[in-house]
């Protein structure tokens, strides 16, 4: 089986690593193609390279030495320029073709450019095949000092600015923008958030989530700016003739100065390519529950690119002609789901499908239907975490439906739980990690929260086990490697004994580890306080 | 015999603690005096366990002639011609009818070292079967498997005990010290002093509990996700270049594939797995890399589940890129637990192996063995398979029709017990050495009586691979007969080949001959140059002084080097938490050990916990009606255990507690499941999926 792969991001790099024993079994051929030059890379850890918190080698994605030993054909620094379904053929840059029996998308998201006076927005060509490239990342076309963070080369410019503790403007408050403002200041550059909304990350927090992580990117140093919605860029010009980024202008008129603009304005699936094939897509690549294109059973699409969902004519695929017109089904709801672990687990589960068809196994179950994303601010010292639904009304009294909250603006803390049926169906957490972690693996498997509320909150006191919230009892074992507690050694003192050795001989105390003999000295000296208290006091 | 106090070991856990047995007190008859005698690991301390341990010498179910059960399916005492002649008759038959792996051995890790060798010798000679394997299986299989796989050798503790002293950080998954082996705890008291004591536990056990007031920290993930949050450190240990890159570059290989593997586990992603927050992993991976001072160490709590040897390798690799293993001062090593877990996985107990660590299937091995044996390499079997596999083939069509059973308790050990008890049901014949009745021996159809440690000559292998002696303070009741005077006769029954010493000091000569170049080589010791008191750490080559601390100078690798592992996290599957289904996971409580054979029969132990109880946190409690020390019934599709509940906010919300050592409808394996880790054939023993309900309805 010949399988072609488009696309060698952090799925694609997945999909090669499930591949190889089909491929060392010499059941499958495997080319891929990637537009970088670049061996793959771990895109979730961009933000971190970029502000040099991270260098290149951490994020370096499965191993393309060990998949070309394999035999695994890697074409890099290469776009395809075409596709011909009918002969199924990929046609690359160089004018040379690759035959395949099973063709794979994983070509990704690339970051939006907003409109912005100033800045030249590539237009989104159907016909021309350069187009792919024209759209993409660095070489957008867009001025000095203005960039997207979506591949190195941008991470590479951003990594000189913060290196230099430039004034870095970030437009977008979203999660990505956030994590690369709270990055940057961390590694000392000046950063200006510019955003429209009342708070950030608005489309994954409720008020007041949103309302905590802006006054805990304030505390860190982030100048946050809402209510800010961005209309052109001021550029300067140099004596070589580059246009330099100067300056931000608001709708309000304010102006916001700056060497480097960071654009974090959300990302689009790639579908130029499929689209020209003339492949179903919406707002990514249309596939089938199995990753199968609506309109061609030997097309699949992976990652950021793939947009499941139910064919709307759901005829025969397979019997050669689509049924399913070509083009653009804009009215298709959902959307690829932006986060790498849907992509890892599509295309671990694709490989597994080709390996039962390769080896006349079973083919694996359908994937199970990905729970909507837990949303995690990834921050050093800025804990901020929600899921699910948001902004349900603590005093509405909609059956089934339970609303907490805890709100602790003075010490960051602040925590809503939904529940249905008793069911964890959103929460939103701020300053509370502990809560956090457990709220996230509470919501992931659907489980029933506690009816205490408070239980859960109790996680992130600040007594170790609780205990401060516990008076010592003299029921309390003292003795653990003999299970000895106070009362039985206050006794032994009662009856005699005067030493911890004597302690020891009468109950076994401090006789395992030795790490209680310290409070048995206690107890004794407790013991020979209270005695001496009722004795007469020695004369003279 | 004198009664003179006599100087050795207790019984019980793989620390070994020095005990001297002295003459019984006028009111006490037949129980030595126990007393704590100063030896490194213990330095004269003892547990509630040891200061008990003579007990189990009198107790009233003692065993004190072999019984067999009659016409009327009642064990009944008999005599031994009559036993030994009806075992061999049986055996012979069986294996002439069937093949000779109808018959099958099951041994134990509480095993002297003389007793494990002769075991194995016996099944490969007298019974010519590969089917022996042994209770550590669900014990030390996993870390041994990654340690094999990692250092070419595994040796639990590659390095004294007393080496954690002066540690600035020990990093512990797994393993609640303070209750199985509790003076070791006193090894700890430096570390906590310097703040850096850190425990992997989903519970807050009395070891986790030590990490309270800046002693150290505290990790509670969610059962089964160490794997997750090893990667998770060393991802961090990476990012933060923490990474030991000289020591990587000159004593290991892999590196590039363990790094990269690590790619996928950033902080934030571990959090959602593990439900460790974000900023407890940072605060431990910098902790780890400060200094050079630091352990890691795991226990059965990251073990034993179907990926403990990849997870055990997730560790290895974390103590490795840290560059760790192999300095004095620092390392890795893993707990054993039973009390000779650790040369009981040495000398052939395990279906795989010949004495000395030796591989079965090595054709040198075989030879090497075979001329000490004085037989043909040839007449010695090939590989057997794992316990799990070997209790599956009890009584089914083909597979083992006759089993020997020594120093184990199988129907209360093994996980799915219900299925082993039917499957004990179904062989020809079942022998059970012991010296109780224990659950498995009641089954049986021949109970031999065996003596007890303070009856015996011996050698014990520690935790720390320590050659110890255990010696004899009394005789063993009348009609006791000890495990080598068994085997001798069973084998001369049976024509075997070779000789079969009774003494114990001959046949651990034997036995380090047998040993000599192979990885655990014992051949420069015997009982006359341990009787010396010396330090003896294996390997003890003829003309060495031992090796107290393994890896100084290279790894056990032809080229030298540690291996790197890459290992892979399985995909979440973790049920939803709802209507009482919650995460099982079993353990051991301070009061007593294993199966509960012998602590449950020390009234003392018995009186402090009497039942199990399943510890459950009080706010699931809640959710689910249930009241504290109220009974309870948790069931999985392969059984029901019924028992009290105990409130505790120690536990995780999501998972219940229940302690291993008690029979009858109150066993937790009843609940396990047989699914192995297919590497070390390990069980899964915890991460149970189990629904938790109140007995007589929701209050």
């Amino acid at each position: 089986m010949r399988i072609v792969l488009i696309g060698y991001g952090p799925v694609g790099a997945r999909f090669v690593e499930e591949v190889l024993p089909l491929v060392r079994e010499g059941r499958a051929r495997l080319t891929v193609v990637g537009a970088e030059e670049h061996e793959p890379y771990n895109r979730v850890l961009l933000a971190e390279y970029a502000v040099g918190r991270a260098d290149r080698e951490r994020l370096e994605l499965g191993d393309a030495e060990a998949a070309r030993e394999a035999g695994v054909v890697i074409r890099l620094g290469q776009r395809v320029q075409g596709i011909d379904r009918t002969r199924q053929l990929v046609r690359l840059g160089d004018g040379t073709t690759v035959p395949y029996d099973r063709l794979v998308f994983a070509t990704g998201a690339r970051a939006n450019i907003p409109t912005l006076a100033g800045l030249e927005r590539p237009r989104i060509g159907r016909a021309a095949a350069r187009a792919d490239a024209a759209l993409d990342g660095h070489s957008a076309g867009l001025p000095d000092g203005v960039v997207v963070l979506r591949d190195l080369a941008d991470a590479d410019t951003v990594r000189a600015a913060v290196r230099e503790r430039r004034r870095v403007i970030v437009l977008g408050a979203g999660v990505l923008g956030m994590e690369f403002a709270l990055a940057a200041r961390e590694q000392g550059a000046e950063v200006v958030t510019v955003y429209h909304g009342d708070a950030p990350m608005e489309r994954n927090l409720d008020a007041g989530g949103g309302r905590m992580l802006a006054a805990a990117a304030r505390a860190a140093g982030v100048i946050m700016t809402s209510h800010s919605r961005a209309e052109s860029v001021v550029l300067s010009t140099s004596d070589d003739g580059h246009r330099h980024f100067d300056a931000l202008l608001c709708a309000d008129g304010k102006q916001i100065d700056g060497d480097l603009l960071v654009l974090s304005c959300g990302v689009a699936p790639r579908v130029e390519l499929a689209d020209r094939a003339g492949l179903a897509v919406s707002t990514g690549i249309l596939v089938d529950e199995e990753l199968r294109s609506w309109s061609d059973p030997d097309v699949y699409a992976i990652g950021d690119c793939a947009h499941i969902a139910t064919p709307v004519a759901a005829t025969d695929q397979r019997g050669g002609g689509s049924t399913v017109a070509p083009g653009q089904h804009p009215r298709v709801t959902g959307a690829p789901s932006g986060l790498i672990g849907p992509g890892w687990r599509q295309a671990a589960w694709l490989a597994g499908v080709f390996a039962a068809e390769l080896r006349a196994g079973e083919r694996p179950a359908l994937l199970p239907a990905e729970r909507r994303p837990v949303v995690m601010l990834k921050a050093e010292g800025v804990s901020v975490c929600a899921a699910g639904e948001l902004g349900a009304d603590p005093w509405a009294s909609e059956p089934g439906v339970e609303v907490t909250q805890w709100v602790d603006p003075a010490r960051g803390r602040y925590a809503t739980m939904t529940t249905r049926d008793g069911v964890l169906t959103g929460f939103v957490c701020a300053g509370l990690p502990r809560l956090a972690a457990e709220l996230t693996l509470l919501f992931e498997r659907g489980s029933e929260l506690p009816p205490d509320r408070s239980a859960l909150l109790a996680l992130d006191g600040s007594a170790p086990g609780h205990g401060a919230l516990r008076s010592a009892s003299p029921d309390d074992v003292v003795c653990s490697c003999n299970g000895v507690t106070g009362r039985a050694i206050s006794h032994a003192i009662a009856c005699g004994s005067a030493t911890v050795r004597e302690v020891g001989s009468a109950t076994r105390a401090g006789t395992g580890c030795g790490g209680c003999r310290d409070r048995i000295v206690a107890l004794l000296d407790q013991a020979a306080e209270s005695v001496a208290d009722v004795l007469p006091a020695p004369v003279g | 015999m004198d009664r003179v106090t006599t100087a050795t070991h207790c019984p019980y856990c793989a620390l070994q603690c020095g005990m001297s047995l002295g003459a019984p007190a006028a009111d006490h008859p037949g129980i030595p005096v126990v007393g704590g005698r100063d030896f490194p690991t213990n330095r004269g301390g003892l547990c509630k366990k040891g200061w008990t341990s003579a007990e189990v010498l009198g107790t009233p179910g003692r065993v004190t002639r072999p019984l067999l059960r009659g016409a009327d399916g009642r064990l009944a005492e008999s005599d031994w011609d009559t036993v030994l002649d009806l075992i061999a008759d049986r055996l012979r038959a069986s294996r002439r009818e069937h093949g000779a792996d109808s018959v099958a051995v099951f041994g134990g890790g509480g095993l002297t070292n003389e007793k494990a060798y002769q075991l194995g010798k016996f099944a490969r000679l007298a019974l010519g079967t590969s089917r022996i394997d042994y209770n550590g299986r669900f014990c030390m299989s996993s870390a041994a498997a990654a340690g094999n796989r990692a250092f070419g050798v595994d040796r639990g503790l590659p390095f004294p005990v007393t080496d954690l002293d002066d540690a600035d950080t020990v990093l512990i998954l797994g393993s609640n010290v303070a209750a199985t082996m509790p003076p070791f705890v006193a090894h700890l008291a430096g570390v906590r002093e310097r703040g850096g004591l850190i425990i992997v536990d989903p519970r807050r056990s009395a070891t986790a509990a030590l990490t309270d007031d800046g002693a150290g920290i505290h990790l509670q993930p969610t059962p089964g996700s160490d794997l997750v949050l090893l990667l998770g450190l060393l991802h961090l240990v990476i990012a933060e270049d923490l990474v030991d890159h000289d020591y990587l570059a000159e004593r290991t290989s892999g590196w590039e594939g363990v790094r990269r593997s690590t790619a996928p586990w950033w902080p934030e992603a571990v959090q959602a797995r593990t439900g460790v927050p974000v900023e407890q992993l940072r605060a431990v991976a910098r902790r780890l890399a400060r200094g050079r001072g630091t352990f890691i160490l795991t226990g059965r709590g990251v073990e034993q589940h179907v990926d403990g040897t990849d997870t055990a390798t997730a560790a290895i690799n974390l103590a490795l890129a840290l560059g760790l293993v192999g300095r004095p001062g620092s390392g890795y090593g893993t707990m054993t637990g039973q009390g000779n877990g650790q040369g009981g996985r040495e000398h052939g107990q395990k279906c795989d192996q010949l004495p000395g660590y030796r591989s079965i299937s090595n054709p040198a091995a075989r030879e090497h063995v075979a001329a000490v044996w004085g037989v043909d390499a040839a007449t010695i079997p090939g590989p057997g398979v794992p316990a799990i596999r070997l209790l599956r083939e009890l009584g089914e069509p083909g597979g083992v029709r006759c089993l020997l059973v020594h120093g184990s308790n199988v129907v209360v050990s093994a996980p799915d017990a219900a299925a082993v008890r039917t499957a004990l049901e179904r062989l020809d014949l079942l022998v059970v050495c012991d010296f109780v009745l224990s659950e498995t021996a009641a089954l049986a159809d021949v109970v031999i009586p065996v003596p007890q440690w303070a009856e015996e000559e011996g050698t014990m292998t520690s935790l720390e691979g320590r050659v110890l002696r255990r010696r004899r303070a009394l005789d063993a009741p009348d009609g006791v007969r000890s495990e080598l005077w068994i085997l001798r006769e069973l084998a001369a029954r049976l024509d075997a080949p070779s000789v079969w010493s009774t003494e114990p000091s001959v046949v651990f000569d034997e036995l380090a001959r047998a040993s000599a170049g192979g990885l655990a080589d014992y051949s420069g010791l015997s009982h006359e140059l341990l009787d010396t008191g010396v330090a003896a750490y294996w390997p003890y080559p003829t003309g060495s002084t031992g090796t107290p601390r393994l890896f100084l100078d290279r790894f056990a690798h032809d080229d030298g080097r540690a291996r790197l592992v890459p290992v892979r996290a399985r995909a979440a599957d973790d049920p939803a938490q709802r209507d009482g289904v919650l995460t099982l996971i079993t353990g051991r409580l301070l009061e007593h050990y294993q199966s509960g054979a012998q602590t449950r029969r020390v009234p003392e132990l018995q009186d402090a916990q009497p039942i199990a109880r399943l510890q459950i946190h009080p706010a699931t409690a809640d959710r689910l009606g249930i009241a504290d020390e109220a009974p309870v019934e948790i069931s999985t599709t392969r059984g029901t255990v019924r028992c009290v509940s105990q409130l505790s906010a120690d536990i995780r919300h999501d998972t219940v507690f229940l302690p291993f050592h008690y029979a009858g409808a109150e066993s937790a394996n009843l609940l396990t499941e047989g699914a192995v880790d297919p590497i070390s054939g390990m069980p899964e023993f915890k991460r149970t999926t189990v629904t938790v309900r109140p007995v007589g309805g929701v209050r």
